[in-house]
């Protein structure tokens, strides 16, 4: 007897290693995302008297591309990121919801300059996440 | 200018734990009452919360009618909710009805002290604001939310070497 859950588990596994090669093949690049840390909620940082402190995740394999600048003249890019890698430092964060998660974050570090992540958006193959796309604005 | 802003929202703010103490959101991995300025939090591409307030200052300027230095500020007041998953989101209404009666209680009545609070802790400038009282204006609907944008102004006298 074939167990139909462990076919579906390994094509799932097959996709996000196919995802994460790819990813290396153009170059094993890594990407740092600076997300921060949990707000004390007191009534200085309500105010924006008191920033929140800051991590720097590094992230790889992962690719960027440059896009179109916006229209008053700002750099955009997409980093896509693989799934598996993002999920091992998720976990260590307790976090859930990666998407979401990564939308709260402060940004992606490109060549010293911290960009707004605008959009985040999931490949999913076999009902698994195996790439993440993040458009972030200078 | 910022004391009136600082205490403009925690005068909101403490009613409103006063008023509905169970009215809280998580942000940023903190529990705190349902409001928030949008100006003092993180520019996250992440959407606003449901079942929050949300100010945005507007434009300042010197009121006409006054002999003073009496400054006038608008806030746009923000909100929206989209009811509950279990009742199918039919009870947007009832919860922006809710919202609302919350508004109206934290906005009364229109005054309170004026502090500076930046320094970390509340120093009075022996001085008041004071503002209009909230319309409520037709709600905005994007299924499966349904919200509004109240606008106030906010009046009050500018303080010398302060911000």
């Amino acid at each position: 007897m074939f167990d139909q859950s462990e076919i579906i588990l390994g094509r799932a596994c097959a996709a996000r290693r196919f995802a994460d090669a790819l990813l290396r093949s153009g170059g094993d690049t890594q990407v740092t995302v600076r997300i921060s840390n949990p707000s004390t909620g007191d009534t200085n940082s309500q105010l924006g008297l008191e920033p929140p402190s800051a991590a720097d995740l590094q992230v790889s394999p992962a690719l960027v591309k440059t896009l179109n600048p916006i229209e008053d003249g700002k750099r955009r890019i997409e980093a896509v990121i693989s799934a598996s890698a993002l999920k091992a430092i998720a976990r260590q964060y307790q976090v859930e919801d990666i998407a979401a998660w990564l939308l709260l974050a402060q940004g992606v570090l490109y060549y010293g300059n911290l960009m707004r992540i605008d959009t985040v958006t999931v490949d999913r193959f076999f009902g698994s996440d195996c790439l993440y796309h993040l458009t972030a604005t200078e | 200018m910022q004391p009136t802003k600082d205490s403009f929202y925690i005068a909101l703010r403490t009613r409103l734990v006063a008023v509905d103490p169970n009215r809280t959101m998580t942000l940023d991995g903190a529990t705190r009452p349902a409001i928030a300025v949008i100006e003092n939090e993180p520019p996250t591409g992440a959407p606003l919360l449901c079942d929050t307030f949300y100010l945005r200052w507007g434009n300042a300027r010197p009121t006409t009618l006054s002999v003073g230095t009496l400054m006038a500020m608008d806030c746009t007041i923000s909100y929206c909710t989209k009811g509950s998953v279990q009742n199918a989101n039919l009870d947007r209404g009832r919860d922006l009805a809710g919202l609302d009666n919350d508004l109206l209680a934290i906005c009364a009545p229109p005054q309170t002290p004026k502090y500076d609070y930046s320094t970390g802790s509340p120093v009075s400038l022996a001085s008041t604001i004071f503002w209009t009282q909230p319309v409520l204006n037709a709600a905005k609907s994007t299924p499966p939310y349904v919200g509004r944008d109240i606008n106030v102004t906010v009046f009050f006298y500018p303080e010398v070497n302060q911000s």
